[in-house]
């Protein structure tokens, strides 16, 4: 299983290296986000450390739909799905596969456009560490409730809209705790930033377990 | 809508008489025990009463998951459960909506039952349609311990619980936990008559398409 989950996310990978449509769009999306936030609200309550870090992780969330939908739109262009899903333990791997890999690519995205926002808004940042952490896992967190709502939305109608419907509402305990770990790092409270980090560490570990016991039902 | 379309072996219409004359008589005794029987409370006055309606509107998201029966009947009670919550509030709080944990938890389960049936709306097929709309029913109903716990996990706005204690009986007046716990039971069975209602049409409507397949 193990095998087969890293063989698709590295396939995916070599997909986005080949046209990294979806890391471009994601980190210009956050970009432009980071730069709309200063010019509306003004400087000074851009630079808040929740504010800042609640735009960084809605941003982020938009890019994960982002690049899952372009992911997922590659395969069926390609008309590789069906092949992929026809291979034994096909279906899990997909799963698993893809959100590996989405998880790689945000990670990716994640550090072009914290940076950006961290030197666009000239944040000073009390335990970079902490910050890492807090990042990473909030990253982890995020792909396997885009993966299984893009899934679901697959060759829908409307589904560039549904899809942030059916995502956003369930991913608000993960941006709660996320933004709060973000923010938590940015201001020194260390305790405060590994408590949301060990919170979005489980966030990512269940719903990834559901995702891969029920997904497979999912895919057609 | 006739009968004959309903697969034999539905118990559903048969009950139904007895399911909505027992709703009726339950909901008229709930109501004049929240409105005559309950003492009035010694710190909200007569508002209070309303919660012998909003605290029973708030248990069928529970089984909102099954079927689109179910979510249907979920989102009409969660939308009446915000809004007696916001003219509880008013006089209560002083405000209509405040940001409250538990009341932000709410309205977004309320948004998720709206999206799942969104999902089945805009799906034409009907054994993908029935796997979708299963699939993100579990991803949903996650969020329903995350509400009742939400009031325990943030130290806000929202009374802490009065019946379901972790420590101690319930912090109620006896008359008043009575007419809580009818008022809960009325509701339970006016939701058990619009399921069975709404069963019975999905089950007709189903009938005529695999008639028509």
């Amino acid at each position: 299983m193990i095998e087969r989950i890293a063989l698709v996310a590295t396939r995916e990978l070599r997909a986005e290296r080949r046209q990294p449509d979806g890391v471009v769009a994601a980190v210009t999306f956050i970009a432009v986000l980071v730069l709309l936030e200063s010019l509306v609200v003004g400087p000074q309550i851009a630079r808040d450390a929740d504010v800042a870090s609640a735009l960084f992780w809605l941003a982020l969330a938009f890019a994960t739909i982002l690049a899952t939908m372009r992911s997922f739109d590659r395969e069926l262009e390609d008309d590789a799905l069906e092949g992929l899903v026809a291979l034994p333990g096909g279906r899990d791997a997909l799963f698993g596969g893809k959100v590996l890999s989405l998880a790689i690519v945000l990670v990716l995205v994640a550090a072009i456009g914290g940076l950006l926002s961290l030197l666009l808004l000239d944040l000073p940042v009390a335990l970079p560490l902490h910050l890492v952490v807090v990042v990473l896992l909030g990253v982890l967190a995020l792909p396997p409730i885009v993966v299984v709502d893009v899934v679901l939305a697959l060759r829908l109608r409307a589904r560039a809209a549904l899809v942030p419907i059916l995502a956003l509402p369930v991913l608000v305990p993960q941006l709660v705790a996320a933004t709060r770990g973000t923010s938590a790092a940015i201001t020194g409270d260390a305790v405060g930033a590994l408590s949301w980090a060990g919170l979005l560490f489980a966030f990512a570990v269940v719903y990834t377990v559901i995702g891969l016991t029920i997904v497979p039902a999912a895919i057609e | 809508m006739t009968e004959t379309t309903i697969p034999r072996g539905n118990t559903l219409p048969r009950i139904r008489p007895w399911l909505g004359i027992a709703a009726a008589a339950s909901f008229v005794v709930a109501s004049a025990m929240a409105l005559f029987w309950a003492p009035t409370d010694a710190v909200q006055g007569d508002v209070y009463r309303i919660l012998y309606v909003h605290v029973p509107w708030t248990k069928n998201p529970l089984f909102d998951a099954m079927a689109v029966a179910s979510a249907e009947i979920g989102v009409l009670f969660t939308g009446l459960f915000l809004v007696a919550g916001s003219i509880w509030a008013k006089p209560t709080w002083g405000v209509w909506w405040t940001w409250e944990p538990r009341l932000v938890t709410t309205a977004i389960m309320f948004v998720m039952y709206v999206g799942y049936l969104l999902l089945r709306g805009l799906s034409t097929d009907f054994s993908r349609r029935a796997t979708r709309a299963a699939v993100f029913g579990i991803v949903a109903v996650i969020d329903v311990p995350i509400v009742h716990l939400s009031v325990l996990w943030a130290n806000s706005l929202h009374q802490l619980p009065t019946v379901l204690r972790v420590a101690g009986s319930p912090a109620l007046d006896t008359p008043m936990l009575v007419t809580l716990m009818v008022s809960l039971g009325a509701y339970t069975l006016i939701y058990a008559y619009f399921m069975s209602a709404r069963v019975s049409l999905e089950l007709a409507r189903q009938g005529r398409l695999w008639t028509r397949t």
